[in-house]
């Protein structure tokens, strides 16, 4: 479903010339199953979900998202995906049914098709009340809900989320990780970047620890805990994160 | 583009900013509200506007002739010039009168300028006058010596005016005294011919009798088509940019733009349905600001012919033919504005950020629109190609009712208005894909490191930017080095400034900017050498090419006629050419053109602007700049017509040295088939290849041109086929749009 091969990236910087973000990045994703990006600031996470949501092009290297290529196909990766990122905002001046409605239209879903998908989708995600609400008034939580319906409305194959709990409280978090594990069931494909260790363990089938724009290691929880040969996530992670700091 | 996609994005734009406060200020409430306040104002601050009197000091009043009078008393102590010498009573009180005997001694002329130049620097008075201790004598014996025919010169006396011009007052005082003192002398005159029994009216020889047959719907026509296109254009510029800097500058602050670029919505489509709603706004703010105005406008002039006033705003409101074409107009004029502010603001990573670009923009368009305001200012071919002021140009021929003026101009400034559009709108969804521009984050500029990075960061072949600086340098160079020659006066300076300019100006900064600022100069100057069937097809193209190309330069120089001076200009430099031998005339107008020309252009300039990702977009600018490089006007359509055949030679060949042969080949016929055919006009074959005219001038025949236009299609169709070498980005788009269209084609 998600398939990067050697992703680089590099981007210029006055002083410091080439910065490199990603230093070739590989990793599968597949249906049904959600693929964990843990890192620490900086560690180039949401360079490579940018990437494959066609917002940043590659240095270097490939990514497919469901058979498209991003750099000569991102209109039909778009299609195929939903986007749930910090910097993914709702518009304040469009209500929530607005908001998701104009996304629905832009995926191309028809207006009565679309108003049932609607319907199901607010239900689903216990936003009846927030409807007329326009974005400035919401709170942060009620925000990111709408972030997930509007990536949600078209029914993706694959989705993904950049630290799409940050800033967000117990309840709501734990309400938006229900959420992404219900999408899981549904049989899609979903990338859950975070830095969150908890989260990690709790919700990705497949985990990529990052670091400094590489993959540190990658696997299940089990095979990273046999790999390693450490059962806490948390001691594994530093383990990692200092080896590769003083390599 | 998906059309549907690019009206949802229109409409969400368009309500998202009926949303906004500011907006809706800006747009609607301010123009509804900010010209009748301005009404208000006006006759407010005339209620208490008046002018204010000039002190005027006059000295050696005893000098002066008793008739007629200048100065009288009303009462003793109370002198004042006498009311004949006004139009009318209040012009009298303007001038509040002192008078002074002249200083004793011999020398109290110059004395009494002294005390002149004291009281002016003292601001003591706003003017002085001094009249010669001998004023009445010397005007007598003038007059005398005028009757009585002397021939020696007769000189009359003159009073002396001390003011001071820094001072507006003084001025003004000035202004005021001559025309009083012109009137004197008049009636001076008149006087002295009736005590001759002449009569005065006889005198006058040459009188002009003066029939403005203007009518008064034609003076409001000149008068509104002076302000109103002004009115029209400023307001559709700061109604576009704000819009543009919230929809742009904005939507990043706020985090919504990386959600609209992660959806399916194309770049394009983006820029498409933004640049329509910013068009409305700038439209509505445009059409608002004109209606209140006008209505504004209108009741003003009413109550001013209401109260006399002759001003000329007593001519009533514009009419509705003249709001018609403004109407029509501002579908254009919002069209330029808009893209333009939506590519600058698309530059903005912050609303504030936003908000510094519109000084540059606004700087960079006021001096467009004042100079249609210039008096004298008319449409011609020079000005409808300057984007902003052609079109303002062509609004004012229009709201003047001349159409057939209008209709000849119509074309060219449409031309560039859309050219405009073009350009700003590429250049704004070439932001919305470049990504240093969307996700910059504030870095301190430093100009050591950023030189720095120039050099160590160079590419093979330069990159967008340099390839537009490098152009822009050439044109600065190209107008300073006309600004500081002489024009040349012999054939041996004619062909000496051609290839120094050609050398030092053209290729030296070309080849100097490739050196320091590529690595490879061979891929940056397209050094390869060219296939030779190619090489052939293109040394083909330059012969088949020459008959259509002097048609076209005949029809250009006769829809657009040169005026005198540059038609003087060219009939001396043919004088000059003509002088010339053969061998440096190909050197410095054929082969010297052809290499630095070359090097610059169809190497340096397009080899950078093809990352642009859009072959024809790379060979049409370079064709652009190309053809401004050549200076008048006439030749620089021309050159820029052949420059994008140029263009698509050197892509479709990979070589510049094709460009170089062609250039060589095409410069050499026009100066031979010039210069050697006419004086062969006698030979059989020659009146079967042209028709000829007194004066040297000649026509290809129609068959000439139309084996020349044929074969320079099949040659064209030709080069279309070979094999060429795609740059990265022009890849890359490629593979854009066959996705695109094998998208809308499931």
């Amino acid at each position: 479903m998600i398939h990067v091969r050697n992703l680089v990236k590099r981007y210029r910087d006055l002083k410091r010339g080439d910065v490199l973000a990603l230093a070739g990045v590989s990793f599968y994703a597949m249906p049904g199953q959600i693929f964990g990006l843990l890192g620490p600031n900086g560690a180039g996470k949401t360079t490579a979900l940018r990437i494959l949501s066609t917002v940043l092009k590659p240095s270097e290297g490939s990514a497919q998202v469901n058979g498209y290529d991003v750099q000569t196909q991102p209109d039909l990766v778009r299609r195929s995906i939903g986007f749930v990122s910090t910097n993914t905002a709702v518009y304040d001046r469009m209500t929530a049914w607005e908001m998701v409605e104009f996304f629905g239209r832009l995926y191309g879903l028809k207006p009565e098709p679309l108003r049932q998908r609607m319907e199901t989708v607010f239900t689903q995600l216990k936003m009846d009340e927030i409807r007329d609400t326009l974005g400035a008034k919401m709170s942060t939580g009620m925000k990111q809900k709408v972030s997930i319906a509007r990536a949600i409305v078209h029914d993706p194959p694959v989705l993904i989320f950049d630290e799409a709990t940050v800033g967000l409280d117990v309840l709501v978090a734990r309400a938006l990780l229900d959420a992404v594990r219900a999408i899981r069931d549904q049989g899609k494909c979903v990338i859950f970047s975070t830095h969150v260790m908890r989260e990690a363990e709790r919700l990705c089938d497949r985990i990529a620890i990052m670091s400094r724009g590489n993959i540190l290691s990658e696997g299940s929880l089990d095979e990273l805990r046999a790999r390693h040969r450490e059962d806490d996530l948390e001691e594994l992670f530093f383990a990692l994160i200092s080896q590769e700091a003083a390599a | 583009m998906n059309w549907g996609n690019v009206k949802l994005i229109f409409i969400r734009e368009l309500r998202d900013q009926l949303r906004d406060r500011r907006t809706i200020f800006t747009v609607a409430v301010l123009p509804i509200l900010l010209y009748p306040l301005l009404g208000m104002s006006f006759f407010q601050v005339l209620q208490f506007m008046k002018q204010h009197p000039s002190r005027v000091l006059v000295m050696g009043v005893e000098s002066l002739p008793p008739s007629p009078p200048l100065i009288e008393y009303e009462k003793p102590g109370a002198p004042r010039i006498p009311l004949e010498l006004f139009d009318s009573a209040d012009e009298q009180k303007l001038i509040q009168l002192e008078v002074r005997p002249l200083p004793n001694g011999p020398v109290a002329f110059a004395a009494a300028k002294r005390i002149a130049r004291a009281e002016i620097d003292a601001e003591a008075f706003d003017l002085v006058m001094v009249f010669p201790p001998d004023f009445a004598e010397q005007l007598a014996k003038a007059r005398q010596a005028a009757v009585a025919g002397v021939k020696a010169a007769v000189t009359f006396p003159q009073p002396y005016l001390c003011y001071n011009t820094a001072k507006e007052k003084s001025d003004f005082a000035e202004r005021r005294i001559s025309k009083v003192f012109e009137r004197w002398s008049e009636s001076r005159r008149n006087e002295s011919l009736i005590a001759q029994d002449v009569a005065p009216e006889s005198v006058r020889l040459l009188q002009v009798q003066r029939a403005d047959v203007a009518k008064p719907e034609q003076r409001k026509a000149r008068l509104w088509s002076k302000i109103l296109p002004f009115v029209l254009l400023i307001w559709a510029l700061t109604g576009a940019f704000y819009p543009a800097v919230d929809l742009c500058a904005g939507e990043k602050e706020r985090g919504t733009l990386e959600t609209l670029l992660s959806s399916p919505a194309g770049r394009k489509e983006i820029v498409g349905g933004k640049l329509l709603a910013i068009m409305v706004f700038s439209s509505v703010t445009s059409l608002l600001n004109l209606t209140s105005m006008g209505v504004t406008g209108s009741l003003i002039a009413s109550r001013l012919a209401d109260l006399g006033d002759e001003g000329p705003f007593a001519l009533g409101p514009p009419s509705l033919a003249a709001m018609a074409w403004l109407l029509l107009a501002v579908v254009p004029i919002s069209a330029m504005f808009s893209a333009a502010a939506l590519a600058v603001a698309a530059l903005a990573r912050s609303s504030k950020e936003g908000q510094y670009y519109l000084m540059p923009l606004l700087m960079i368009c006021m001096p467009l629109m004042i100079i249609p305001l210039l008096p004298a200012a008319e449409i011609d071919l020079g000005g409808a190609l300057i984007p902003v002021t052609g079109m303002m140009l062509l609004l004012r021929t229009l709201m003047e009712g001349r159409y057939a003026e209008a209709l000849l101009y119509a074309l060219p400034v449409l031309g560039v208005t859309a050219g405009c559009c073009w350009m700003c709108v590429r250049w704004a969804v070439d932001q919305f894909n470049n990504e240093s521009v969307l996700f910059r984050e504030s870095e301190q500029f430093d100009m050591r490191s950023w030189l720095k990075s120039v050099l160590r960061d160079r590419k093979d072949t330069p990159t967008v930017s340099l390839a537009l600086m490098c152009g822009v340098l050439l044109l600065i160079i190209h107008f300073f080095a006309n600004l500081m020659s002489e024009p040349p006066t012999s054939w041996q300076g004619f062909v000496t400034s051609t290839l120094v300019s050609q050398l030092a100006f053209i290729a030296t900064p070309a080849l100097l900017m490739t050196i320091m600022l590529t690595r490879n100069p061979v891929a940056t100057l397209s050094l390869r050498p060219p296939r030779p069937i190619a090489l052939l097809a293109v040394a083909g193209l330059a012969i088949a090419v020459h008959p259509v190309a002097m048609i076209l330069k005949q029809a250009v120089l006769t829809l657009y006629e040169p005026n005198d001076a540059m038609a003087e200009t060219l009939t001396q430099m043919s004088r000059l050419i003509e002088q010339a031998p053969l061998g440096w005339l190909l050197l410095a107008f054929a082969v010297m053109p052809a290499l630095c020309e070359e090097l610059a252009f169809r190497g340096f300039i397009l080899s950078g602007l093809r990352h642009s990702g859009h072959k024809w977009g790379a060979i049409i600018t370079t064709a652009a700049l190309f053809g401004v490089i050549h200076g008048m006007l006439q030749q620089s359509l021309i050159a820029a017509a052949l420059g994008v055949i140029l263009g698509f030679v050197a892509v479709q060949t990979g070589s510049i040295v094709a460009c170089m042969v062609f250039h060589i080949m095409h410069n050499s016929l026009m100066l031979l088939v010039t210069r050697y055919l006419p004086q062969r006009q006698d030979e059989w074959w020659a009146n079967r290849v042209a028709r000829f005219e007194p004066g040297g001038e000649f026509h290809y025949q129609v068959w000439v041109v139309a084996a020349g236009g044929l074969a320079t299609i099949l040659i064209l169709m030709y080069l279309r086929q070979l094999p060429w070498k795609l740059t990265e980005e022009e890849g890359r788009q490629r593979a854009l749009e066959s996705q695109a269209r094998q998208y809308h084609a499931a």
